[in-house]
């Protein structure tokens, strides 16, 4: 194999050069290797080794910036509270019980002795606080509005009743949504992000709760109304008598109420009261007015007052044994909406009625229900352990809520023995709750301390009450008011871990990440000529205001101590690099050019790219993206359809349309693979999967993944064949090995499929091993088997050699025609597509992993997705594309595409958690995460993937300045990532308050984020490198240039 | 196709209305009387888009087929004996009488460019705006009839002008064509109807949000700004890729 290389030297050497000059230049390179020529040859392989090194460095550098900006973001935006699994129980109380109670069964009260038999919660969504209480003018002008004095009742009630009723002002804790009030009504604890527990993706309350208590005691509980508590609450409610009615249909006002009264008076009939024992109704009309309307419309009154009248007739047909208990879940905004953490939308109206006459007041004064809800509020959270302990259950274990004084401070008013006793009650549980989150969490005592010392005062001033033979009121009250003390500052500390955004992180997290899209903006786009020759200046100027930044930040995080280190540290290193790369495009200012869109394709990729980003901030457009990415993808084949027909070379016009139209074509054929999420209801079918309803493959979609086997392999070689690339390593890897990989893969689906099914009975055991094992040899075949081919393969070359008469004939790009004097010339086959075969093999490489982890449906997508990236090949070199920001933005949009045609959605409920099984039996770190990665993100891999080919496909092997616009291309297409990222981090930290924030805006967010960092960690450790390997395996045969 | 020995054909010129006082006033007259006649339908058209989108495609090809009479010249090769560009002053008065002396003779390539806008160009339509993500499986009287709508619009203009040339037809498809106002309006429309998919994911649960209705309502609009902006800001240029 000695003697073939310096005549390939020679002839590559000839192409460059004019066709006149060819045969001189030809004789010079088919003479032996002078010293001089080998030298230099050595010389531009360390030159390659080393500007390729600066690249890997550089994005490298990216990453860690983006890195450090969604850290500091997700910690100032994803607060995270840890759920614990513990359950309050019946027997076991949280402290010592007096001498005068003993531990008790739930028929008599648990920790407490009980009040009440049964009772019926009613909330009234959006009751605001202001509804309930006496218009007061505030000044001469002031006239009541339409939502004022329509609902008198509980106001009417808690001052002529003041034992039987009362009325407070009831605070929620913000998100005001209905779905996060209704966890914090049952459960007594905060709202954050992430409630990290056994159960990620569910929404069904896995905490201690006190549905979940009353339920394990045996009580019947009814529901009636919204039925968003049956998400929450599965299986809980008695069937027979529960209605659960749409709450999406904001539009009617009327069906969920009249459905709830219809059903509620029924219940409350003396005949029927032994049939349950809780019943929680949910209305929904004053919610719908509101956001239909606003609050100040003849129609609120109308609700309100027929509210009322539902209230007054409850209030007759009551009987004595039960309490009433009326409360809006959250306020309303003066537009009617809800969501955020103003005044209007947190302060909410809490009512309690009973015919027993037990409430009381601790002065007269407190009779009459405060003007304003600043006045005397309670919690939300303070229901949980009031109704706990009125119901005799016990407190659920995660509360933080204290139980509410006018329930237990008896009718005269004085009764602080039974105030002291219930805190006692309520605090000892919080501070067990704390001391076994303090645990799980790994919490130092410091950040507990103010709040401990508080504990220790509660339980010296009860030592010294216990002590004393007939304690004195006053004893009795401040042992009360120690044991609050300690709720509270609970509740602050809590509140402050749990509930609270910190926006400084936010903005700098976001100011990172805009600084590091400009970085990359200029880089990518805005260069002039090859960027490896500027990537060393830039990186050296970077890692030096890294290390300034470093600097100040650590000297400023010290020197300062009120601020918090490390978030000090991590945006002064972020900004210090930032600094460092504009000062290094400073340096090379000579070579910057406008960033700005010169062409057509500019600016089409830039406007899609920021309708996309901008479409984030809509929760439509976010639940559309997969219509709109397909909308985008067609607009793209579009143009190149029309590009195409504007060439003048009658072959690439042909070829152009031809794979243009391919494109468009497969785009709508993979659009069929859909998998929908909640919110697209009921204008999209799911098609990923044999039903709606189902996560397994109906039996004709086994048939995709053999279907994919059988033709994927020929169409790919196709586009080998026509630059006669199809040679060598090739015909091996595609014909065989990626074949048998496909064909194997299917065979795993259907086997996954018998085993699910259970068609062969009693082979379950072989099937699941079997199909293991054929997993993993797909994983050999792809990843072992591919790489090594990959790193050892010669460039996909053939040499022809014929007679002078027969080449003359065969004129064709792809072979490389050299006379060799005399009859006979040597052709050299492949020439045409060096570099963009054989790094295709790569693409195939992952082709072939990414289709074994994906159901069939989403095996036939990946398959699409392989051909239409070929397809896009062509259509870039045929229009003359490369040089646009079209293939790499193109392969973003695919990617995105493709993610959702893969059975996914931007919800963590499409997780396909099953996919880390399929080589394996167990869960192994690191390698489950990665297969849900590989899953997930699977298209979005292999585009990066693809992305340099863009830019080598049908290149000539010497071309100046590849390896730039290798970086450039990859540039771009990171660019296309991080624009979506900057804007739906932007986009979650604004609407970080908003209804839809929890089931739209921060599930995309988490995925542009994620998407982000695979996509850099790809580009840098296989596109990067496999360029690495490719071009040293080219310059094997053509030499450095 | 091409053979050698045949001359390059003539570029493209742009496409002057004919020179008659009808001509200039009607030219204007007609995308007002377009908008009037789809705001005229659009409650009926969102009420019941099948029958509604069905019987306004009578009034549009009259008003279409009245503006191509009244303002273009007939493709020169459709055996029409009107020039295709009235080049001279001098020519222009025999232009303007032939013009408006044959207006019952026009009448037919205008009924020719219909039916070949009907039949041979709505299907093709009527795929595009599937491929676009129109649904594939139902609202194929939806579908098609929009396709019908733009195609009416965007291409009734373009046959009667251009005939069925198969080089011209490429450079149409190319974007090859200095603009005019009947190239205008074709961008237009069909740049309409794109930006109407718009609105159509948006949870406004408005009606006129179903489809096509959005489509449609973009393709006119568009119709009518790029047949303004075709005719009179952009006259003569070139739509440039690169």
């Amino acid at each position: 194999m000695e003697d073939p290389l310096p005549s390939y030297e020679g002839l590559a050497a000839a192409f460059a050069k004019a066709k006149a000059e060819k045969e001189k230049e030809e004789a010079a390179g088919l003479r032996d290797r002078t010293d001089d020529a080998k030298a230099a040859n050595n010389q531009g392989e360390v030159r390659f080794k080393a500007a390729h090194g600066l690249l890997l460095a550089f994005f490298s550098w990216i990453l860690l910036l983006h890195v450090l900006g969604i850290y500091l973001f997700t910690s100032g935006f994803l607060l995270t509270r840890l759920v614990l699994d513990y359950k309050s129980s019946c027997a076991v109380p949280p402290v010592d019980l007096t001498r005068s109670y003993q531990v008790g069964s739930p028929e008599l009260g648990c920790w407490h002795p009980k009040t009440f038999e049964k009772a019926v919660v009613i909330i009234v969504d959006a009751l605001r606080y202001d509804f309930t209480v006496p218009f007061r003018p505030q000044g001469i002008d002031d006239k009541p509005h339409h939502y004022h004095n329509a609902i008198p009742v509980f106001y009417e009630t808690a001052v002529q009743h003041p034992t039987n009723a009362f009325l407070l002002p009831f605070i929620a804790d913000p998100p005001t949504t209905t779905l996060q009030r209704l966890k914090g009504l049952t459960t007594g604890t905060l709202p954050t992000f992430i409630d990290a527990g056994s159960n990620f993706a569910g929404t069904a309350i896995e905490e201690d709760n006190l549905i979940a208590q009353l339920r394990s005691a045996g009580k019947r509980i009814v529901h009636l109304g919204d039925d968003t508590w049956h998400a929450l609450f599965p299986g809980y409610f008695e069937p027979d008598l529960t209605r659960a009615y749409d709450s999406f249909n904001v539009w009617d006002l009327h069906t969920v109420d009249n459905g709830v009264t219809e059903h509620i008076f029924p219940l409350l009939h003396p005949s029927n009261t032994s049939k349950w024992d809780v019943v929680f109704g949910h209305y929904l009309g004053v919610d719908h007015a509101g956001h239909r309307y606003g609050p100040d419309h003849p129609a609120m009154t109308s609700k309100l007052e027929q509210m009322d009248a539902v209230f007054r007739r409850m209030i007759e047909t009551l009987d004595d044994s039960t309490l009433l208990v009326v409360m809006g879940d959250h306020g309303m905004d003066a537009k009617g909406d809800h969501g955020g953490e103003s005044d209007d939308e947190i302060q909410a109206a809490l009512w309690m009625y009973s015919k027993k006459g037990i409430f009381g007041r601790s002065a007269p004064a407190k009779i009459e229900p405060p003007a304003t809800a600043k006045e005397r509020p309670v919690a939300q959270i303070d229901l949980v352990s009031t109704l706990s302990l009125l119901l005799g259950m016990p407190i659920p274990f995660n509360n933080l809520g204290a139980p509410i004084e006018e329930a237990f401070i008896g009718k005269k008013g004085q009764d602080y023995e039974n105030l002291a006793l219930v805190n006692r009650l309520a605090t000892s549980q919080i501070h067990r709750y704390q001391h076994e989150y303090a645990q799980a969490r790994g919490l130092d005592e410091n950040a507990r301390s103010s709040s401990l010392s508080l504990w220790a005062a509660a339980e010296d001033s009860w030592v010294s009450l216990v002590r004393a033979k007939s304690p004195s009121a006053k004893q009795w009250n401040n042992a009360y008011s120690a044991f609050s003390a300690y709720q509270r500052e609970t509740l602050s500390v809590c509140r402050a871990l749990w509930a609270r955004f910190d926006v400084a992180r936010m903005v700098h997290g976001v100011e990172i990440l805009a600084l590091t899209l400009i970085v990359l903006a200029i880089y990518a786009r805005g260069i002039d000529g090859d960027r490896t020759e500027l990537t060393p200046a830039l990186f050296l100027r970077a890692m030096i205001g890294t290390a300034l930044g470093l600097l100040v930040g650590l000297a400023t995080g010290f020197g300062v101590p009120s601020l918090p280190l490390e978030h000090t540290v991590i945006y002064a290193t972020a900004v210090g690099s930032a600094a460092g790369f504009a000062s290094g495009f400073w340096y090379v200012r000579r070579r910057l050019v406008s960033p700005i869109p010169r062409s057509i394709w500019g600016w089409v990729g830039v406007t899609l790219t920021v309708a996309l980003s901008v479409g984030f901030a809509s929760n439509s457009f976010t639940i559309w993206e997969d219509e709109i990415l397909l909308h985008f993808l067609t607009t793209f084949g579009v143009l190149m359809a029309i590009s195409s027909f504007r060439q003048a070379d009658i072959i690439d016009r042909a070829l152009g349309c031809y794979h243009s139209i391919l494109f468009i074509v497969l785009t709508r054929i993979a659009s069929l693979s859909r998998l929908c999420r909640e919110e697209q209801m009921p204008y999209c079918k799911s098609t990923y999967y044999a039903s709606a309803n189902s996560s397994t493959s109906a039996i004709w979609q086994l048939a995709i993944p053999f279907f994919v086997a059988f033709t994927l392999p020929n169409l790919l070689r196709s586009y080998f064949k026509s630059t006669q690339s199809y040679q060598g390593s090739a015909i091996l890897w595609i014909d065989f090995a990626f074949r048998t990989g496909l064909l194997i893969s299917a065979a795993f689906w259907t086997m996954d499929a018998a085993d699910d099914g259970d068609w062969f009975p009693g082979y379950g055991a072989l099937l699941k091993t079997s199909k293991i094992i054929l997993a993993q040899i797909v994983f050999a075949i792809a990843l072992a088997a591919g790489y090594s081919t990959f790193a050892w393969a010669a460039p996909l070359l053939n040499i022809e050699t014929k007679s002078n008469l027969t080449a003359e004939k065969s004129e064709e790009r792809s072979r490389q025609v050299v006379a060799e004097g005399g009859s006979s010339s040597i052709t050299i086959l492949g020439y045409a597509n060096v570099h963009g075969s054989r790094y295709a093999l790569l693409i195939t490489m992952w082709l072939l992993a990414v289709i074994l982890v994906q159901k069939p449906m989403g095996g036939g997508a990946i398959g699409l997705l392989g051909w239409q990236i070929f397809s896009l090949f062509e259509i870039i070199d045929t229009n003359h594309l490369s040089e646009t920001p079209v293939g790499p933005l193109v392969l973003g949009f695919l990617g995105s595409f493709h993610f959702f045609k893969t059975g996914h959605q931007a919800t963590l409920s499409s997780i396909q958690w099953e996919s880390a099984f399929i080589p394996l039996k167990t869960i192994k770190y690191p390698w489950s995460p990665l297969l849900i990665i590989l899953n997930t993100f699977g298209a979005q891999i292999i585009c990066a993937v693809a992305v340099p080919a863009v830019v080598l496909w049908k290149q000539p092997p010497k071309k100046k300045g590849l390896l730039g616009d290798v970086a450039k291309a990859i540039a771009t297409h990171l660019l296309f990532y991080a624009v979506i990222n900057l804007a739906t981090t932007m986009w979650a930290g604004w609407l970080r308050r908003h209804l839809m924030l929890y089931r739209i805006f921060n599930p995309r967010f988490m995925a542009g984020a994620i998407v982000l960092l695979v996509v850099e960690v790809v580009g840098i450790l296989i596109a990067l490198l496999g360029v690495r390997l490719n071009f040293l395996s080219v310059a094997e045969i053509f030499g450095w240039s | 196709m091409s053979t050698p020995g045949i001359k390059p054909r003539p570029a493209a010129t742009p496409i002057d209305i004919l020179p008659t006082d009808a001509a200039r006033l009607y030219t204007h007259i007609h995308p007002a009387l377009l908008l009037s006649l789809y705001a005229l339908r659009f409650n009926a058209i969102v009420a019941d888009p099948v029958p509604a989108l069905l019987q306004t495609l009578i009034p549009l090809s009259a008003l279409q087929i009245a503006y191509v009479t009244v303002c273009l010249p007939p493709t020169a090769g459709s055996g029409s004996s009107t020039p295709a560009v009235p080049k001279a002053a001098k020519k222009r008065a025999s232009a303007a009488k032939t013009a408006t002396g044959s207006n019952t003779v026009k009448i037919v390539p205008a009924l020719l460019s219909l039916i070949l806008s009907l039949f041979a160009i709505t299907p093709l339509t009527g795929i595009t705006l599937i491929l676009f993500g129109a649904p594939i499986t139902t609202h194929f009287a939806h579908t098609f009839l929009a396709a019908a709508h733009i195609a009416i619009l965007a291409f009734l203009p373009l046959v009667y002008v251009l005939g069925v040339d198969g080089e011209r037809w490429r450079e149409v498809v190319g974007l090859l064509l200095p603009v005019d106002e009947v190239v205008g309006g074709m961008v237009g429309t069909l740049v309409g109807a794109w930006a109407g998919a718009v609105p159509i994911p948006l949870d406004w649960d408005r009606e006129w949000q179903k489809w096509p209705v959005t489509i449609v309502t973009g393709a006119y609009l568009g119709y009518a700004l790029g047949k303004l902006a075709g005719g009179l800001v952009f006259k003569g240029r070139k739509i440039m890729f690169d």
